[in-house]
């Protein structure tokens, strides 16, 4: 007889007491997968911000906070800043203006991460912000200098919205037509209007020559820090934060949430182990006949381990997998609540924002932390004493 | 097998006071006999049964079997012992309740790692020598007192151990179903040369014995 199959009996011999341990471990995987995919997701999509800029120093309003590459806050700079930046300061290969549009600002309810954005760049300079991009399937055209309405859109949008290239969509009263869908796996660029930077100051800041961001990349064999110190001494109104500085302003808080998250995995572990732990002691000590007739019968020690270890880790691998099932669906649901954006678009990306690789590994946890639990009842069911077991029953 | 014990004593603590369970047992069994221990309820026939089946130590004195000293064994030494030249037959059958008849006969020689044909082979055929041909599929719960019984003298039987140690075996059952129990025992050691040790106070088990011991209060005395 197959091990297995005895066990999965000795487990649903008590189906009601199996079931809720199992739903119990189900819904400790379920908070698990749940909180943890959705702060992965919104960690990662932080980090990707940085790659919008990447080799650059970032120039900012002296009073806005930066998260990674994105600006919150109202407080702009003059476009021309990018121009008196590459004519005064020698390191400077390049200065690019950037109007970056988040529907966040001080004093409003943040959220974890923002939406939607807009981002105006001066056509000619595209490729150093949005970097190699191309269009979707290789239909339409990215906007051009001449272009007073052109935009394209991130493929989420275009998803949600049923926007495709050749419609006209509204943004601030403004119509604009699509010209593309971005290609791209960055999160943010999905989520992105881009256009040129003078139709978004026109959208944004009547006409107003502002942005935001000045983009500046340093010549050859300057380093980043040399640039945004030069930058700072000639703008005093102005905060230049090089790529290592705009991660380490962000990497505190992202430590804090992988700190949190593993704590909040601990404890959610440890309860399962003490509720797995708990319902097998209480089984084998109901089966103290049981193991004391393999023991009468000359079962190995090995073999009552396994019994009550391969019990526990049934436990595990269902709970596990109803866990890991609902936590990807619960994910997906915290997913569209934050952002707005309808639950069924989510599902073709269901492995994005719970990776199979992290499944796996919580999965493998769950069980692993199970059969722990059966360790304790394991040692009690080879340490009854046969005779005494055997005479108290009778 | 042959077994034998030497002022075989075993004492048990309750609170400030010792009771002596089996005190100074010496006597031998012999191959293939059949031998009955007789006596009371709380006479220690249970507890000498542990002994002589290596499921319990003694505080003192030795047990022999084939002449090895079985207090110089190894927990892995005994257990194989008991897996391989031992079956157990106990009062309340013991069978687990999530196997089939079928698996319960097959579980000694599971343990014994014997392939799976061959499990499967002979419990059929020992479920069908005590009369349980058509009840293989049926749980414990499925079946009679007296089937239940037979199912576990199939598994004493499965690894075709040297002794069989039964606890008493008839104690459950009806006059007719213990009758036949008896009968099973005996066919099973004049058939197969088993060793049978039986505790019972069962008059009829008595009848078909070689040979009987009376224990009262822990002593062993030879009947006949």
């Amino acid at each position: 007889m197959r091990l297995l199959t005895f066990c999965f009996r000795n487990l649903f011999r008590r189906k009601i007491r199996t079931a809720l341990c199992i739903i119990g471990v189900a819904l400790a995987t379920t908070f698990v997968i749940a909180v943890g995919s959705t702060t992965m997701r919104y960690t990662t999509v932080i980090k990707e911000m940085n790659v919008l800029f990447n080799g650059q120093v970032m120039v900012v309003s002296n009073d806005t906070i930066v998260i990674q590459a994105i600006p919150i806050g109202r407080y702009t700079l003059q476009e021309s800043l990018a121009e008196d930046i590459k004519e005064n300061i020698t390191e400077v290969e390049k200065a690019v203006p950037v109007l970056f549009i988040t529907p966040i600002g001080l004093g409003e309810i943040i959220q974890p991460v923002p939406v939607n954005f807009s981002m105006g760049i001066p056509v000619e300079n595209w490729h150093l912000i949005i970097g190699p991009t191309p269009l979707k399937g290789g239909v339409g055209h990215f906007p051009t200098n001449e272009s007073s309405n052109e935009v394209v859109i991130g493929a989420s949008l275009a998803d949600q919205y049923n926007w495709a290239v050749g419609k006209e969509i509204t943004v601030n009263g403004h119509r604009l037509n699509v010209t593309g869908v971005l290609d791209t796996k960055l999160a943010l660029l999905n989520r992105c209007i881009v256009m040129p930077l003078r139709l978004a100051q026109k959208i944004y800041y009547s006409k107003s020559k502002r942005a935001n961001i000045i983009s500046v990349k340093p010549v050859q064999g300057c380093s980043q820090e040399e640039l945004a110190n030069a930058i700072e001494q000639q703008v005093e109104y102005a905060n230049a934060l090089t790529e290592d500085e705009r991660y380490d302003m962000i990497q505190p808080v992202l430590a804090q949430v992988e700190i949190w998250n593993l704590g909040i995995q601990t404890v959610i572990f440890i309860m399962s182990l003490i509720l797995v732990m708990t319902v097998t002691i209480m089984s084998v000590s109901e089966r103290r006949r049981d193991f004391a007739t393999l023991d009468a019968m000359g079962a190995p020690l090995s073999y009552v381990f396994r019994v009550v270890l391969l019990e526990t880790s049934l436990i595990g691998v269902l709970g596990g997998v109803l866990g890991i099932a609902f936590g990807s669906l619960a994910a997906l649901v915290l997913a569209s609540l934050y952002t707005n954006i309808p639950l069924a678009q989510f599902f073709p990306s269901i492995f994005e924002i719970v990776p199979p690789l992290y499944m796996l590994e919580i999965f493998a946890s769950v069980v692993a932390v199970c059969c722990v639990g059966g360790i304790i009842p394991a040692i009690n069911a080879t340490r009854m004493r046969i005779a005494e077991v055997l005479r108290a029953e009778y | 097998m042959k077994v034998k014990t030497v002022d075989l004593t075993r004492t048990f603590s309750v609170g400030p006071s010792k009771i002596t369970a089996v005190n100074k047992v010496n006597f031998e069994v012999d191959k293939a006999t059949f031998t009955a221990i007789v006596g009371p309820s709380g006479s220690g026939k249970s507890t000498l049964l542990n002994l002589l089946g290596l499921n319990d130590y003694p505080t003192y004195g030795k047990i022999f079997i084939d002449n090895t000293d079985t207090s110089l064994l190894s927990g892995r030494e005994r257990r194989k012992i008991r897996l391989f030249h031992m079956g157990f037959v106990f009062q309340t059958f013991n069978l687990l309740p999530t196997l089939n008849a079928l698996e319960n006969a097959e579980l000694p020689m599971s343990l014994a790692r014997k392939s799976a044909r061959e499990q499967r082979e002979k419990a059929v055929r020992l479920l069908k020598t005590v009369g349980l041909g058509d009840r293989l599929y049926h749980r414990p719960k499925e079946l009679s007192i007296g089937e239940m019984q037979r199912v576990a003298i199939a598994r004493a039987l499965a690894n075709d151990p040297e002794v069989i140690i039964a606890d008493e075996p008839t104690g459950e059952l009806d006059s007719k179903t213990a009758k036949e129990i008896i009968g099973l025992l005996f066919d099973i050691n004049r058939n197969r040369k088993t060793t049978v040790i039986v505790a019972t106070h069962d008059e009829k088990m008595v009848e078909v014995t070689d040979t009987i011991y009376t224990i009262r209060d822990g002593k062993l005395r030879l009947e006949h």
